[in-house]
């Protein structure tokens, strides 16, 4: 390191201390913002980082101007905090950037108007990566991991102080959507309901009213909390909403999206052109999206063990293994077609002994009564209009419309 | 040897604080204009490929299949 002068060190305090106030006096909030940014590692905090090692008193020259001590207890942590990053100490970093967060957040309820929203947004996404770091410092350390879960709690009360009336309030989107993504990294996904309530229940601000980005980021994980919670048509909505107003550079976001939006479409009767997944780079679909066009079973369940790890982690297996019964679906309508093109006066009667058959050169060993089992479950699910004669073991299929198609809804559960 | 059990509970540990989709952060201003809603929805998806036709490799097969059937009868 280059040698530092302590004329040179106490010039970077003051430079610091004075862009504090003069970003709050001019009520200047781009300026307030950079000076919590610590991971955009910007030369000058790294600086002031150095600055304030050397110089060791910097709480007394805070104290000493009126100027500057009243807001002592944001910059006097917050500059440990800077000295504590710089020297790779995240857990103490964290702890004291939490601390200059907390007394930020009590300065900010009592400014009327939102000019320092964008500050709140950098403290908001500082406070939520620094914990992820300092509880995967704890974790090799083989202590218990609990900043992020702090985080969250200190971001709960973030949104208490945004969620009221007044312009304070636009801001209060991209904190859920900062509590969205620690929710699903701790897996306390539980804790979003609370949040969204209060977000879609509150007339006095229309959704539609917040920063696109904020919606866009909200759509998609209300829109996984969906897939999760099976509901299709609703998880549908909200995913095909990111999709559309998401930045169309953001590739990586997009991408994303669609990891979640392919199956539910695939789970109410809609596939994705091939394009789409060669573009995105979604190939894991491709042998499903096969199989649902084919009616072949057998290659659906090697789509799905081929894959299985992929699936399993994004939490889209279930969703994914549920499409066996519009593969089923498939299967009988081709039966059918063929039966029909043969003789079309037989053609509404299926033996489920061809079924049977048909399911062995899949590889699928079924006795009848299985196969009624699952041609049952078709007719419940209204993927079969039909009955069954039960001495003759053949199924009657409907005249009208045998197999009804799921045309954007979702299957009866 | 012995330290391998040990290691294994660890990574479960860190692996739950892991979400392998996490949305990337927009910037604070970034602003963008939405792609045209009324192509896109037509052009990404198809929602009437359920259809009658079985002249496809794997319908053949099928049909080879079930006439196979009927003949050892």
């Amino acid at each position: 390191m280059a040698y530092l002068s302590m004329g040179e060190a106490h010039r970077r305090i003051t430079e610091f201390l004075n862009r504090f106030s003069d970003a709050v006096s001019y009520q200047d909030g781009s300026s307030l913002k950079q000076l919590f940014s610590l991971s955009s590692n910007s030369p000058f905090l790294l600086s002031l980082a150095d600055g304030l090692n050397l110089f060791q008193d910097a709480n007394r020259l805070i104290k000493q101007s009126e100027k500057y001590s009243q807001f002592g207890d944001i910059i006097i942590p917050l500059f440990r905090s800077i000295q504590s990053y710089k020297a790779g100490n995240l857990v103490d970093a964290y702890n004291a950037f939490e601390k200059s967060a907390n007394a930020f957040i009590h300065e900010f309820r009592n400014w009327e108007s939102a000019w320092a929203l964008d500050s709140l947004y950098v403290i908001a996404y500082e406070i939520r990566v620094l914990a992820e770091r300092s509880d995967r410092e704890l974790a090799s350390n083989g202590k218990s991991p609990d900043k992020l879960k702090g985080a969250g709690s200190f971001l709960m009360k973030v949104f208490g102080v945004l969620a009221g009336k007044g312009q304070k309030r636009i801001g209060a989107l991209h904190v859920t959507c900062q509590l969205f993504k620690i929710y699903f990294k701790l897996g306390t996904v539980h804790l979003c309901r609370s949040v969204i309530r209060s977000i879609e229940t509150a007339r006095i601000f229309d959704f539609e009213e917040f920063p696109k980005r904020d919606k866009v980021t909200y759509m998609y994980y209300t829109g996984r909390l969906e897939v999760f919670n099976e509901n299709f048509p609703a998880a549908d909505q909200k995913l095909s909403y990111a999709l559309t107003h998401c930045n169309p550079q953001s590739e990586a976001n997009i991408r994303m999206i669609l990891k979640y939006l392919i199956p539910v479409k695939l789970s109410i009767g809609i596939l994705p052109k091939e394009w789409l997944l060669e573009k995105h780079n979604l190939v894991e679909y491709r042998k499903v999206v096969q199989a649902l066009r084919r009616g072949d079973l057998r290659l659906l369940r090697h789509a799905l063990q081929e894959h299985e790890d992929r699936f399993l982690r994004s939490g889209v297996y279930l969703v994914l293994e549920k499409l066996e019964l519009q593969v089923y679906q498939r299967l009988l309508k081709k039966i059918y077609i063929i039966q029909k093109q043969k003789d079309p006066s037989k053609a509404h009667q299926m033996k489920l002994e061809v079924i049977a058959k048909t399911l062995k050169w899949l590889e699928i060993d079924m006795d009848l009564d299985e196969v009624e089992c699952i041609v049952a479950i078709l007719i419940y699910k209204n993927l079969v209009k039909g009955y069954f004669a039960h001495k003759s073991k053949v199924v009657v299929l409907s005249k009208q419309d045998p197999f009804p198609k799921l045309n954007g809804k979702q299957m009866n559960s | 040897m012995a330290t391998e059990p040990k290691q294994a509970t660890e990574d479960v540990k860190i692996d739950l604080f892991e979400d392998d989709d996490e949305f990337e952060e927009f910037e604070i201003d970034e602003e963008w204009e939405d792609k045209n809603e009324a192509n896109e929805g037509t052009q990404q998806w198809e929602d009437d490929w359920d259809d009658d036709d079985v002249n496809d490799d794997f319908s053949l097969q099928l049909r080879r299949e079930l006439e196979s059937n009927n003949e050892k009868k």
